[in-house]
């Protein structure tokens, strides 16, 4: 059966999209080919696809990330109650690589604890250990934090020690919080 | 290792938000492309493929795994764009001024490398822009998913909540219309 133009230019679009079935475009694939009205819509078909994809894409280049992914974290943050954005900052902060922040945030609260033990000795929880000593360890990636307590003489010992290889991971800023996109 | 966009999505359902940006870095151009084509306005673009982002974390913990992530993420931005557009109807002079401002800014960025061939594609860009413009929302939704992604009908339906056959028909009369007023530019 000869296939006239009117159907294979209906046809068309979903030929040049690969939405045809395979006997339906090798028909429209044979006709295009030996007709030169045909074959010549097919093609202003082709760079109107072509000159839309360009246009939109030239736009979309001089989109930088940081000042798009400022408007979408601002919403985010923007409508979440405070504790919902401390959670989120959190998640942000404290993924695996950033795991050194602990370190100095465990030391801090543990120097909160035992001078506020120092104060408040009668009661603290600290003197109930009798005249006995404490020794508490923290592995702290690739760290260990270990802390002496003597309550008799109120000394507190604090001391850092290494015992593992990975050395560059624990010596992290703050700044190397920032993302890597 | 590249995460997968799933692998991605899950983890910013167990409230990894790191995870969420991931998604943003690997989408936001191809969803700004995508309102552009439907808005036309590159201020109204930024407002809104953001706000899609934005709801779209929101709602990540309905987001089954069912569908592509993109398909899902393509179909809030899509119909963000068409109620906006929907709401703030822009007159065509408005429209034309914009578009105007837009591509000198850009052309004004780039080396002309032959004066005639620039502006040959200038006057091309800005009269495909015009005549996207005459589009409906849904027509320009269909021919711009089509144009930038190569969707299937089958994904473009999905993400416009309409049959494959609606898909065809929709780019089928956008193409025609395109075909029409840009004949000669082609
Ligand atoms: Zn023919």
């Amino acid at each position: 059966m000869k296939t006239d133009c009117k159907t294979v230019k209906n046809s068309l679009g979903a030929w040049l999209d690969g939405e045809l079935s395979a006997s339906e475009t090798e028909r429209i694939r044979m006709h295009v080919e030996g007709c030169p009205s045909c074959s010549g819509e097919k093609e202003q078909w082709e760079r109107l696809q072509v000159s839309l994809r360009g246009v939109l894409e030239g736009e979309a280049s001089g989109v930088a990330f940081e000042p798009f992914w400022d408007g979408v974290s601002r919403r985010i943050f923007a409508e979440r109650p405070w504790y919902a954005r401390l959670w989120d900052w959190a998640g942000l902060a404290f993924v695996p690589q950033r795991l050194a922040w602990a370190i100095p945030l465990v030391i801090v609260a543990l120097l909160a604890m035992f001078s506020l033990d120092q104060f408040f000795a009668g009661w603290h929880w600290g003197s109930n250990r009798g005249n006995g000593s404490a020794v508490d360890s923290i592995d702290g990636h690739g760290f260990n934090v270990a802390v002496f307590r003597e309550s008799k003489t109120k000394t507190t010992v604090i001391w850092l020690f290494e015992n593992q290889e990975d050395e560059d991971e624990s010596s992290g800023e703050p700044a190397s919080a920032e993302s890597s996109f | 290792m590249e995460l997968s966009d799933w692998e991605l999505v899950q983890r910013c359902q167990e409230g990894d938000a790191a995870a969420f940006q991931g998604l943003v870095a690997r989408y936001y151009r191809k969803v700004f492309m995508v309102v552009l084509g439907i808005l036309n306005h590159r201020e109204d673009a930024m407002e809104v493929a953001q706000e899609a982002f934005f709801r779209a974390y929101r709602n990540i913990k309905g987001f089954k795994g069912g569908s592509a992530f993109y398909t899902w993420l393509y179909r809030i931005a899509v119909n963000l764009s068409i109620d906006f557009q929907r709401r703030q109807k822009r007159t065509p002079t408005e429209f034309r001024e914009t578009m105007d401002e837009l591509i000198d800014k850009r052309e004004g960025a780039e080396f002309a490398k032959d004066p005639y061939v620039d502006f040959q594609g200038k006057e091309l860009e800005q009269r495909l822009f015009a005549a996207i413009n005459e589009l409906t929302p849904d027509h320009k939704a269909v021919i711009v998913m089509r144009a930038i992604e190569g969707l299937s009908y089958k994904d473009i339906g999905r993400i416009l909540g309409c049959s494959e056959g609606t898909v065809m028909s929709r780019l089928h009369y956008a193409r025609k219309k395109l075909q029409e007023k840009l004949g000669p530019y082609l």
